[in-house]
């Protein structure tokens, strides 16, 4: 099922995996791209046996204020680099002749890089709540025109997504997705989902009056209100790696949508098609093939009123049409 | 973004390269087939789940064969079914790739000869559903001109004829100045799977140690890891014969099933099996030409003032055309045709002409050319031109196919330069 976006990224995970079993060799240099305007760069500047990863990632400076650093260094230790790469925010630098016993759990954590580091701001709103605090409003410009905010109450943490849709049909599907949302806790079986409003143009309450929140016609706004029980203990890592992947999860849902969309309409372009082969104009009963009660066949020339000539096909089977009426009378049926 | 590379897939018949720009290999090579629910296609109305996202792409999708139905797309290198290839892109862009289409620009390929509607139903998926930011659709004999550049000593030239030669039919195909001539391509139904047939065949009746389930599997292997051309199928059986220790080859093998090892001699399948290109007639009694004369054939067919070019660059592309001195053989089959034909025109030219009168024509330059990214060289030439300045005045975005509609994707402008 292709329905839940993972949040590793998969090109990192491949590429680790097999440098880590198979033998080293010169990589020249690998470029890739993830979700939200990140970019990592595989490479091996120093030795073949030295492998750096890097990342960059738009909204680092603001991420390093709610604490980054101190996530990124408690889940990568020595690998992180003090100074990263020219162009980038993040470097690990792994030895190929020095792994650890599990290299599973260092090739899921690599591949995890732009997770950890957008981890950072809920973890901290999260462990705030629990001690009973109110976190400042935390801003995350993750992308040039869309941000998500985080702020942690006495009793919650509010999650607020701003998303921008950059055509109408997605604004439409978007709002009829979020609109689901509301009613789909309604279900028994979603009773204890997160709370999650959506509101179109006007951004919601917490963030009146903020700077750089936009407005306009093709903006929505998501609250989520996430209560203790969503992410105490071992929930907060699901929690976190799922919610942050939400805007590209609508995204990729509205996009899924429009493609069954198409689907059905070739479907239905189809069942047209079928149906306009099938209707071929009749032709004209007067150009229809006749039979004669003998199981000849013949066409009739002329339209109405008496015919002026035999009709040919059957001038040898009678001897005088012309003046035998009555044969007239059988062809005419 | 500035940051966000663009994105370069190639659809093959069997296999899709997809990955970013600028890199050296594909990131994902992964088989053109989905693994959908067999109800799919029923009555839709009675759909209201998320049942359409249930399947699987690529090698996920052959491992759940067992209770999906495979599918496959692309046919003869043309989409055929474009719902199922929509959601092959869907899954690869955001499942695989990991990139929000929004964001990134495409670099598409497409076959010789492909239908213009194509164009547009391509142009349409991305669009429309996935609102990508830009695109682009190259053709892959053009992208794969561009991939011998890497090889650095030719000058960076966009005329050339290329060979492409994967699993299922090997293409001749002419380009000049960046564009096909259409009208000469031709096809040869003898390719990577003939090859492995054949060298299926040889072992059969050689070798009696294979189980007959692994026939296929070790056949294919010995292809890939021995197989070379010779310049001479006499002299090279009788080098077998006098010498056999030297050229024998033996290889271990595991059985698939029981885990136990057998030893294989791996002999005249070495160089028959790559001949069949040179001598079809060894495999195949219904093709028979070889394949230096259909390119000599194909460029005897095109304009006469692009023939020069055309010699001066053969470009391999594919993975049926990595055998060991395959290039140095088709280069002197193709030159000793090219120079016998110039001498017969000499001579019937100077029959007619006084003593004093009499022409030399002028050598014709024949080059063929092997280079280190031939297997995806497809891919390669595309993430090649997708990483230059000039790509980004060459697709059409999202605003002029709003504009213009679909059609735009008809034309794609020639480009070819790397600063």
């Amino acid at each position: 099922m292709l329905i839940d976006l993972h949040p590793a990224n998969r090109v990192l995970d491949e590429t680790l995996r097999e440098r880590f079993n198979g033998t080293p060799e010169k990589l020249g240099q690998l470029k890739l791209a993830d979700f939200d305007g990140v970019s990592y760069k595989v490479s091996t500047p120093d030795s073949k046996t030295v492998l750096h990863v890097s990342m960059y990632i738009a909204c680092f400076a603001q991420l390093r204020a709610y604490g980054a650093d101190d996530v990124l260094r408690r889940e990568y230790g020595n690998l992180l680099e003090q100074t990263p790469e020219d162009g980038f925010d993040v470097t690990v630098k792994i030895d190929l002749e020095n792994l650890p016993e599990n290299k599973e759990d260092l090739i899921r954590k690599v591949s995890l890089l732009k997770r950890n580091a957008l981890a950072a701001p809920f973890e901290r709103a999260f462990t705030a709540q629990q001690e009973g605090n109110e976190s400042e409003l935390m801003v995350i410009q993750y992308r040039p025109d869309e941000a998500f905010y985080i702020k942690a109450q006495h009793d919650r943490v509010t999650v607020i997504f701003s998303t921008v849709f950059s055509e109408e049909t997605d604004r439409i599907f978007g709002k009829v997705f979020l609109q689901e949302f509301v009613d789909a806790r309604r279900s028994p079986a979603t009773q204890n989902a997160p709370q999650v409003l959506y509101s179109a143009r006007e951004p919601p309450m917490e963030l009146r009056g903020l700077p750089n929140v936009v407005e306009s016609e093709n903006v929505g706004f998501v609250t989520f209100v996430l209560f203790p029980r969503h992410f105490v203990g071992p929930a907060a890592e699901g929690c976190i790696s799922r919610i942050q992947l939400f805007r590209d999860y609508l995204h990729y849902h509205i996009k899924a949508s429009k493609a069954y969309m198409h689907s059905r309409l070739r479907i239905r372009v189809d069942s047209f098609l079928k149906v306009l082969n099938r209707a071929r104009p009749e032709q004209p009963d007067d150009k229809k093939e006749k039979k004669t009660a003998s199981g000849k066949t013949f066409t009739r020339k002329e339209t109405i009123g008496r015919p002026l000539s035999p009709v040919h096909d059957l001038s040898s089977h009678f001897q005088d049409p012309l003046h035998n009426p009555s044969t007239y009378g059988h062809c005419h049926l | 973004m500035t940051h966000a590379p663009a994105v370069v897939i190639d659809n093959g018949t069997g296999y899709t390269k997809a990955g970013y720009a600028g890199n050296n290999d594909p990131q994902f090579i992964i088989p053109t087939c989905l693994a959908l629910r067999e109800s799919q296609g029923g009555n839709l109305s009675t759909k209201r789940g998320i049942e359409d996202l249930d399947y699987f792409i690529g090698d996920e999708a052959l491992a759940n064969s067992k209770t999906y139905g495979i599918s496959y797309p692309i046919r003869h290198g043309t989409v055929d079914n474009w719902d199922h290839m929509e959601k092959f892109h869907q899954a690869l862009l955001f499942h695989y790739l990991r990139c929000e289409p929004e964001d990134h620009h495409f670099l598409l390929t497409e076959p010789p000869l492909n239908p213009p509607e194509n164009r547009e139903y391509t142009a349409e998926i991305f669009f429309e559903s996935f609102g990508a930011k830009g695109m682009y659709i190259a053709v892959q004999a053009v992208l794969a001109l561009a991939a011998s550049w890497a090889h650095g000593k030719t000058e960076q030239t966009l005329t050339g004829t290329v060979i492409d030669s994967g699993d299922g039919v090997t293409h001749v195909i002419p380009v000049a100045e960046g564009y096909v001539i259409d009208s000469a391509i031709k096809h040869i139904p003898i390719a990577g799977r003939d090859i492995t047939q054949f060298v299926q065949q040889l072992l059969r009746e050689r070798e009696n140690s294979i189980p007959p389930e692994d026939s296929l599997e070790v056949a294919k292997r010995i292809k890939e890891m021995y197989s070379y051309v010779c310049p001479d199928i006499v002299k090279e059986f009788k080098k077998y014969e006098s010498e056999g220790d030297k050229w024998f080859k033996r290889h271990e093998f595991v059985h698939s099933v029981t885990k136990k090892s057998y030893t294989i001699d791996v002999g005249f399948e070495r160089f028959l099996g790559p001949e069949i290109f040179f001598s079809p007639e060894i495999v195949s009694p219904d093709f028979l030409t070889p394949l230096p004369q259909v390119v000599d054939e194909v460029i005897q067919g095109c304009p006469i003032d692009t023939r020069r070019g055309l010699y001066k660059n053969i470009v391999l592309s594919g993975g049926s055309t990595m055998y060991k001195d395959f290039g140095r053989r088709l280069q002197r089959d193709i030159k000793n045709m090219v120079v016998a034909r110039l001498r017969h025109y000499e001579s019937v030219a100077q029959v007619n002409l006084a003593q004093d009168q009499q022409i030399q024509g002028k050598n014709v330059d024949v080059n063929v050319i092997s280079h280190k990214k031939q297997r995806y060289a497809v891919w390669f030439g595309g993430s090649l031109l997708a990483d230059t300045a000039e790509f980004n005045s060459c697709y059409h975005t999202k605003a002029q196919y709003e504009e213009h509609g679909p059609s735009i994707a008809r034309f794609n402008k020639v480009f070819a330069s790397i600063h």
